[in-house]
């Protein structure tokens, strides 16, 4: 198999898998038990009785399944997604796309300083192995791997917002400052306050993954015959490190901080719960509360998708570094 | 058994003997290996850790009437005398009768915190049995028989492992009804088998290469047996250490599920306790370990399992031991 056939094929498994995500997304929320058709119907005391009916033949819920089928793909496609139940005058894809710019801000922020720190101490740790530092930075990564990342938010909200008050308690930015638009200086080093505390929150959780990773990838590439070589021909360990082992061991990181990346569109939830940080996560878990629906049949298509064209994404990065993948 | 391989390498008058040779060859081996494994593991210093915790909890949990000091669920009533109540009244500090406080109900924290290991241990075995047994039965069908079963496999693996989890089960639970403890047993197990069954299956598509697996289809094997006797047995030690650490990711699963009030309403969970104690803000409350206790107990058995399993993947799958 070449390489532009397995592009070709990698890309259209992850269209089957983008379509079957929208099969299991219609099929999930018929399978529910309440009736939609009530759900969007809102009563006074002037209503008329058949408002229900009207409803249910105005959103096309007296068409057959397969028909709601069809209409639901297309809908799903063009973007076009309804109305919020909790706030009807919201689209759902302006509220999605609105908080969902928050969580970017966030996540992507957090991505980028786990990346850096975490493949530091992972190269450390490899070339140190089976010293004080690898068994420490393992240990304790574990550590806090294992802490629930909502419990750990809450100790960091406790003792840097309430006890010694030095971050904001929650939220994005202050009330006094809104709206966000136009952006001032002030507004931005808000905004960069309001999120200290959830990114340090986020990173610890993230930090030991990509760590262990690069530690146990690093130790591979360190056993192999061209990291001899390098050694043989007199290059000292930071350049044998620099040069000839660290781009080898990168390429599972490539997977890893691209599927965390998606994971997190789909909500960084817990932390974003904690700090009461309105992103996509909390949006989640608060239309979970309402049983918003057509919030939750958009966040779940998103963080689906997310995560495969983040796959392909990856395997097509990894295509065009390994050069071993093209041979075979 | 008619096909027993070892069985037709001994195709002489004493047939039935040598068999039971080889059995009991097998056995010496598997013993063998049993303990050369075991000794391994008690030289890793984080695997005896991590052990540890584990027979320490997991005791706790079986023997929670007897550690507890007082029943868990009725609420301690004032007595009248007021130096007994308060030191059992609401939110009580860490004191003499009552070790680590009272929570907002009087209950006494500790005997909630040791009664509620129970079903949090109990759900993450459960859960993790579940994913583990779907995942392997559907990563040998995968790596197994291959052609287009293999191909539709992979395809529904790929959307498990798209899908955001914590809407995916709230939908579930949300189709259910009101979620009981076999339904979150349920909604983990299915939301983490797809990883397990990819495991196996590219565990089983580099087995299926193999000379020993060539040599016994060459005797006449059937595909029953050769999954059962041969290629399952060699699966063994990778899903084990995966299994678990699936434990302590379901057990993890299960407290924020409970945390964000999606866990069972019924049931007295680590996750249970700690969304009572946030609801209350027991942070700011005179009794703080209200909150602490639970959340430190579910630390450390999640350290535990982790350690455990981090340590016998290191033992049973042995390719990064040189230097």
């Amino acid at each position: 198999m070449n390489l532009r056939q397995l592009i070709l094929r990698r890309s259209l498994n992850a269209f089957i898998t983008i379509l079957l995500i929208m099969v299991v997304n219609f099929i999930l929320f018929r399978m529910m038990p309440a009736d939609p058709a009530v759900l969007l119907t809102q009563r006074g005391p002037h209503t008329p009785d058949d408002i229900v009916e009207q409803n249910r033949k105005y959103f096309g819920l007296d068409k057959p399944l397969y028909e709601q089928f069809a209409l639901y793909m297309v809908n799903t496609l063009i973007g076009r997604w309804g109305y919020s139940y909790d706030e009807r005058s919201h689209l759902v894809l302006n509220l999605v796309m609105e908080k969902l710019s928050w969580t970017l801000l966030l996540v992507g922020t957090t991505t980028i300083i786990t990346i850096f720190v975490g493949i530091a101490i992972g190269v450390w740790a490899a070339y140190k192995r089976g010293k004080p530092f690898d068994v420490a930075s393992t240990g304790i990564g574990i550590f806090f791997y294992s802490i629930p990342t909502f419990f750990f938010g809450i100790i960091l909200g406790l003792v840097f917002a309430r006890w010694y008050p030095i971050f904001p308690a929650g939220g994005v930015l202050d009330i006094r400052l809104a709206p966000v638009w136009p952006l001032t200086f002030e507004k931005i080093i808000d905004i960069l306050d309001h999120m200290f505390l959830p990114s340090i929150t986020l990173t610890i959780g993230y930090l030991a993954g990509i760590s262990l990773v690069m530690r146990g990838s690093l130790t591979d590439v360190l056993t192999e015959d061209y990291i001899t070589t390098a050694r043989a021909k007199g290059l000292t360990d930071r350049q044998m490190l620099r040069r000839h082992a660290r781009p080898n061991a990168m390429l599972p990181m490539v997977s890893l901080v691209a599927l965390n990346f998606a994971f997190v569109v789909g909500g960084a939830y817990q932390t974003e719960y904690v700090f009461s940080y309105d992103g996509i996560g909390l949006l989640t878990v608060k239309a979970v509360f309402s049983s918003d629906f057509p919030v939750l049949q958009a966040i779940f298509f998103i963080g689906g998708v997310a995560v495969v064209l983040a796959n392909l994404i990856a395997d097509f990065i990894i295509y065009y570094l390994d050069p071993r993948i093209k041979v075979s | 058994m008619g096909r027993d391989s070892s069985r037709k390498t001994h195709a002489s008058p004493g047939a039935r003997e040598g068999a039971w040779a080889v059995r009991r060859e097998q056995l010496r081996f598997l013993k063998q290996r049993l303990v050369t494994t075991a000794r391994m593991f008690l030289k890793n210093r984080m695997g005896v850790a991590g052990l540890i915790i584990l027979v320490f909890f997991l005791q706790l949990a079986v023997f929670a009437p007897l550690w507890a000091p007082y029943n868990p669920d009725p609420i301690l009533r004032p007595t009248g005398d007021p130096d007994e109540d308060r030191l059992g009244g609401r939110l009580a500090p860490p004191n003499a009768t009552f070790l680590f406080g009272t929570d907002n109900q009087r209950r006494d924290v500790l005997s909630r915190v040791i009664f509620g290991s129970r079903i949090s241990l109990a759900v993450g075995f459960a859960a993790s049995a579940v994913s583990m047994g779907l995942g392997t039965l559907i990563g040998l069908v995968a790596g197994f028989w291959g052609g287009w079963r293999d191909e539709l496999i992979m395809r529904i693996t790929d959307v498990f492992l798209s899908l955001p989890f914590l809407v995916f089960a709230i939908i579930v639970a949300a189709i259910l009804g009101q979620i009981n403890l076999w339904q979150i047993v349920i909604v983990i197990g299915i939301t983490f088998w797809a990883g397990t069954a990819r495991l196996v299956r590219s565990q089983v598509l580099s087995l299926k290469e193999r000379q020993f697996v060539e040599r016994s289809k060459a005797l006449g094997s059937g595909d029953l047996h050769l999954v059962a006797r041969h290629i399952f047995p060699n699966v063994v030690p990778i899903i084990f250490a995966e299994a678990i650490l699936t434990i302590a990711l379901a057990i993890l699963t299960e407290s924020t599920l409970s945390f964000l009030g999606l866990g069972p309403q019924d049931q007295l969970t680590w996750g249970r306790l700690l969304e009572d104690a946030f609801n209350f803000q027991a942070l700011e409350s005179d009794n703080p370990w209200f909150m602490f206790m639970p959340g430190l107990c579910l630390v450390t058995v999640i350290v535990g399992f982790t350690f455990t399993g981090y340590a016998l993947d290191d033992v049973l799958n042995p390719k990064l031991r040189k230097r």
